[in-house]
């Protein structure tokens, strides 16, 4: 088929075929073609996993992973939606637990099953090193397993192709609250200034500024010196 | 001299003196270990079945990252070196399917296809082999707390040893850890059981199985005489040291024992320090019996 | 190789040729004179024909964008005939309605006051976690600084919001941020550090100190995921992709509850609440003015409309703040948000000519109106292929003042939004214009988050007088920690005296009273629910600006 002259190409949505303009993201083409998004559609500017997508090129084998905000359409593309990935998320309460390599045996024991495949990393659509992590959390790396899995959005994908049925951002998710809450710790000025807030140290002075009418704040606000 | 290593997951979670004590003991003969960057779990326990792919995808990996490391101008040869005997045994054998069988390598290098192609070239050596090859005088000439007066059983359980051509000695009569042994200055205690099985896996699930078998292997050596016993996979530590709890109640008369690794005893020879040898993380623990023996 | 087209290049030469001498240049914060006149001038707010006064309710007379008086002028989705009142899904304590950064709070503090979980009830339009809250990216704002207090934090949001804030709203804002930092370290958010443990924190338009805490440009991902991860840990009852059609009332004129209405069944169900939040969010996809929004999917105003049909008071609706770095180019991504923290960390608003035409940290609603001018008053911005209009945001200054590696280490989001277009902005500028992204006002609340009616309280974006007629980067986000927990603890306590009468949709009939009065003839019905961009709709919504 191939662009005409108008711009328009041909995309398959769940095996449909419709023709659309050439310059738009998987999502605004499926809205062109018609549909209307109640599962699949989310922030659509590619922050919150909602509108994950697998798809493939013509005359390729291979199985694809996308975000319908962010990918833009392609001639001859096949193209689904997985809005919903049938995954087990563990409970689990963050103050008892430890940070080392047997928490995530405890919770998630799938992830000794994990054959270092790869296919995990090749899902994901914002290129994260996946296996890495799951690697890493395996191993007690904590903070390598929350360094790397940082901008995952939790979309799915690699659940969803995972031969072992790890459920990676599960992983990725325990390794960095743990990171932080038992490597990185707590703030100490946080921790103080909040304490101070609860003593009162600031009642009068805010109270002193409620006081003042418009003008008088105004002049405040304009003298204020700026530390930035 | 720089080194590719191989630590492997135990390593870095439950057998962590067996990591430090072994980098250091390398250092003081002059060999950095250097880390293999982005380094995943073997796989550990080679698959059997000749059509299983998928199992050789880990440690493959793991050789293309030696590979990378060796081009890159990160250590002095295409080798890695490992301390794990399961991780010895995995890397080793996956790497001669690798160079043996290339319809299963065709398969591997499709899946794998985000990696640079595996040439074959990477040697998998245990620890123990780099001793010996560097030559029991230069590890002599580094003593200088000789292990005097100390008897100490070498262990070796299965997988450093079997299969033959992949094991690091002769599995009936090994001597590698003998001659080290005897290089630190300690007496050996050779026990007919060296490398018979502790029990390995079975410690999951079946711990009467490793409380037998691995008691029969601390009494023959508690009967030769031994102070302690030296071993060389963190399972077989695991299994000989924790497990003599289940040991004492389940065999009456069971005289305890200290297990440790092999590298402890050379930091402990070499003069390197406790954080090197890191024995506060034995159970049972030596350092009442070294002490004793004046070498702590 | 450029990821921009052949005629900009020129301009781009220019921008780089102006670099070395821009390099922490100061241009002077506009006078409160200059800054009344550009916004006047300039801001979408004051521009001719865009507003009307509501005609109906209790805040009639009340000036809003032509777009919000719509939906609030628009019939109810159901009548009181439609649904079966007795037959009751649901009966909780306290039901959430939206699944936000402040919904989530307010789950998981109401659970922590003592509630049973079987007595929460969370609902959610669309998927768990989509929401505004998850797609902030710079920062939020505490004054746990040691060189900073919640004295000045206050001043800041008082002169940012132009004065017209509610003192005792800003007052807890202000006093809670710290522990609201506090709380999200014990749950575990990794907030971004200095290697000696100390916050790393940066400034943001009209901050007087360095207050923006962050985790990386994915802020509010991290918090929100990390929540999301405790409210499930908890096991708090939840609906995904149920929307609320409307609000049900009592013979007391409380707010009882909601009409639920499944998304994928198409059914209706009744939940019965003693008290009801409303964690809606914002309107971005409204459109206000045709302009592309940051807002996500949902952003529909629904909680406002929903309120207003029981009757509660509005304010500072007439105030719509647009983001100033909204991208320009490439056309597929117009509208989306770039942090204000690239400004932050030395980014600079360069015009065609490569000058710095503006202080890179006004105020949102003084930076918008400048840039607006500059393309349109000056004509020195550059026109896209489509026609829309944009300035550069000088990103590669990032690298040059912090150091190689800055950019892509601390705005992972950006490099990759923009990398996925052939724009490496740690070597070219982004190109920005204004862009829609927070309902400044809202559903008027006391500190104890209630509205005007009893029974019905809210938290987050869909509440006004927090922010005035202006917001301060960072503060939405503590917004909705703060109030979100305030209204989980104080929908607990009301629990244990509210009682709910007799259920009743009557105030659905005076609604419909109150247009036929006001002589408003409409097939317009509200709450919207969903925007609508199937067929060539898709198209419009891409292009329109002015």
């Amino acid at each position: 088929m191939g662009m005409d002259e108008s711009g328009m190409i041909t995309i398959y949505v769940m095996g449909k075929k419709h023709r659309v303009p050439a310059d738009l993201t998987i999502m605004k083409a499926m809205e062109y073609a018609g549909h209307q998004f109640r599962r699949g559609a989310g922030c659509r500017g590619g922050f919150c996993g909602a509108c994950s997508t697998i798809y493939r090129k013509k005359g390729s084998y291979k199985l694809q992973g996308a975000l319908a905000c962010q990918k833009m359409v392609e001639d001859e593309m096949y193209i689904a939606q997985i809005p919903f990935s049938p995954a087990e998320k563990k409970t689990y309460n963050v103050d008892e637990l430890k940070a080392d390599a047997n928490t995530f045996l405890e919770y998630y024991p799938e992830i000794a099953r994990c054959l270092c495949c790869n296919t995990c990393t090749k899902a994901c659509p914002q290129d994260i090193k996946v296996m890495d992590y799951v690697q890493a959390a395996l191993r007690g790396d904590i903070q390598e397993a929350a360094k790397l899995s940082f901008d995952c959005l939790s979309c799915g994908l690699c659940a969803v192709r995972c031969p072992a049925e790890i459920v990676p951002y599960n992983i990725g998710q325990l390794a960095r609250r743990l990171y932080s809450k038992y490597v990185m710790g707590p703030t100490e000025h946080v921790l103080k200034r909040a304490s101070e807030v609860e003593e009162g140290r600031f009642d009068d002075e805010i109270s002193g500024l409620k006081s003042l009418d418009k003008a008088e704040l105004q002049k405040l606000y304009e003298a204020r010196d700026m530390k930035v | 001299m720089k080194l590719s290593y191989y630590p492997g997951c135990t390593l870095k979670t439950t057998a962590k003196s067996f990591d430090g004590s072994t980098i250091a003991s390398a250092r003081a003969l002059g060999i950095e270990l250097v880390e293999l960057p982005r380094w995943n779990c073997c796989g550990t326990v080679h698959s059997l079945a000749k059509d299983d792919v998928m199992h050789y995808l880990a440690p493959i990996r793991n050789l293309i990252r030696v590979e990378e490391m060796n081009s890159q101008g990160l250590v002095d040869e295409k080798r890695a070196v490992t301390q794990c005997a399961m991780c010895y045994n995995t890397l080793k054998r996956a790497n001669a399917a690798a160079n043996d069988d290339t319809e299963k390598m065709k398969k591997i290098r499709d899946v794998m296809d985000e990696e640079p192609k595996y040439s074959g070239g990477v040697e998998v050596t245990h620890f123990l082999e780099v001793l010996r090859g560097l030559g029991w005088s230069k590890i002599s000439d580094r003593v200088v707390k000789p292990l005097k007066g100390l008897k100490v059983a070498p262990y070796y359980g299965c997988l450093l040893l079997r299969p033959r051509g992949f094991g690091i000695d002769d599995p009936d009569n090994p001597m590698v850890m003998e001659s080290l042994l005897e290089t630190l200055g300690a007496e050996v205690v050779d026990i007919p059981f060296k490398s018979k099985c502790c029990g390995a896996y079975h410690t999951v699930h079946m711990k009467e199985v490793v409380a037998d078998l691995s008691h029969r292997i601390l009494t023959q050596a508690s009967d030769g005489g031994s102070d302690l016993v030296a071993t060389a996979c963190p399972l077989c530590e695991f299994n000989l040291g924790s497990r003599q709890k289940e040991m004492k109640s389940c065999f009456r008369g069971f005289k305890q024992i200290p297990v440790v690794y092999y590298t402890q005893l050379m930091t402990l020879a070499f003069g390197l320090g406790e954080e090197a040898s890191a024995f506060g993380l034995n159970d049972p623990d030596p350092r009442p019996l070294l002490k004793e023996r004046g070498l702590h | 190789m450029s990821g921009y087209p052949e005629y900009m290049q020129e301009s781009l030469r220019l921008v780089e040729k102006t670099r070395p001498e821009r390099i922490g240049k100061a241009f002077p914060f506009m006078k409160t004179e200059e800054k009344q006149k550009i916004l006047k001038d300039w801001h979408p707010d004051f521009k001719e024909g865009t507003k009307r006064m509501l005609k109906i309710g209790p805040s009639k007379g009340q000036l809003m964008p032509n777009e919000v008086v719509d939906i609030l002028e628009s019939h109810p989705l159901i009548g009181p005939g439609d649904i079966d009142l007795s037959d009751i899904a649901y009966d909780v304590d306290v039901l959430i309605i939206g699944a936000g950064g402040a919904g989530m709070s307010a789950a998981l503090l109401a659970q922590e006051s003592g509630l049973d979980i079987d007595r929460i009830l969370m609902v959610q339009k669309l998927r768990l976690g989509d929401a505004n809250s998850k797609m902030s990216q710079g920062g939020i704002q505490a004054a746990d600084g040691v060189d900073d207090s919640p004295t000045r934090h206050y001043l800041d949001i008082m002169g940012g919001g132009r004065f017209t804030n509610n003192p005792d709203l800003v007052e807890i804002l202000v006093k809670d941020g710290p522990n609201v930092i506090k709380w999200h370290e014990s749950l575990g958010v990794m907030y971004d550090k200095n290697p000696d443990g100390a916050m790393k924190v940066e400034s943001g338009g009209g901050t007087s100190r360095k207050r923006m805490h962050s985790c990386k440009d994915y802020t509010g991902l991290e918090i929100t995921r990390v929540l999301l991860d405790e409210f499930l840990n908890r096991e708090i009852p939840y609906l995904e992709f149920t929307p609320v059609a409307e609000l049900i009332t009592d013979e007391m004129g409380q707010v009882a509850g909601a009409v639920l209405w499944d998304m994928d069944s198409d059914e209706y169900l009744v939940a019965r609440a003693k008290s009801t939040v409303l964690a809606t969010g914002g309107f971005g996809r409204l459109h206000i003015q045709g302009y592309a929004t940051t807002n996500h999917y949902g952003s529909t105003a629904d909680g406002v409309v929903l309120a207003y049909h029981v009757g509660a008071s509005l304010r500072d609706l007439d105030s719509t703040q647009f983001h100033p770095t909204g991208a320009a180019f490439p056309e597929q991504i117009v509208g989306q948000l770039c942090t204000e923290a690239l400004r932050g960390r030395g980014s600079q608003p360069v015009n065609k000519h490569g000058e710095l035409f503006v202080h890179p940290l006004e105020t949102r609603d003084v930076e918008s109106s400048a840039y607006i001018r500059e393309c349109y008053e000056r004509d020195n911005g550059i026109v896209t292929p489509t026609g829309m209009r944009g300035v550069w945001l000088d990103t590669p200054l990032i690298d040059i003042i912090h150091g190689p590696g800055t950019a892509e280490r601390e705005f992972s989001a950006m490099n990759r939004m923009f990398g996925k277009f052939n724009i490496d902005i740690r070597k070219e500028p982004m190109l920005v214009f204004p862009t829609l992204h927070y309902q400044n006002g809202g559903v008027e609340i006391n500190t104890r988050c209630e509205s005007n009616i009893p029974g019905l309280f809210a938290a987050g974006e869909v509440c006004g007088g927090i922010h005035g007629k202006n917001r301060l980067m960072g503060n939405s986000q503590l917004d909705l920690y703060v109030f979100g927990r305030r209204v989980g603890v104080f929908t607990a306590e009301r629990a244990k005296k509210a009682r709910v009468g007799k259920l009743t949709l009557n105030h659905i009939d005076r609604y419909e009273r109150w247009l036929a009065e006001a002589g408003i003839k409409t097939d317009r019905r509200a709450p919207l629910l969903l925007p609508e961009y199937r067929g060539k709709k898709t198209l419009e919504h891409q292009l329109k600006l002015l």
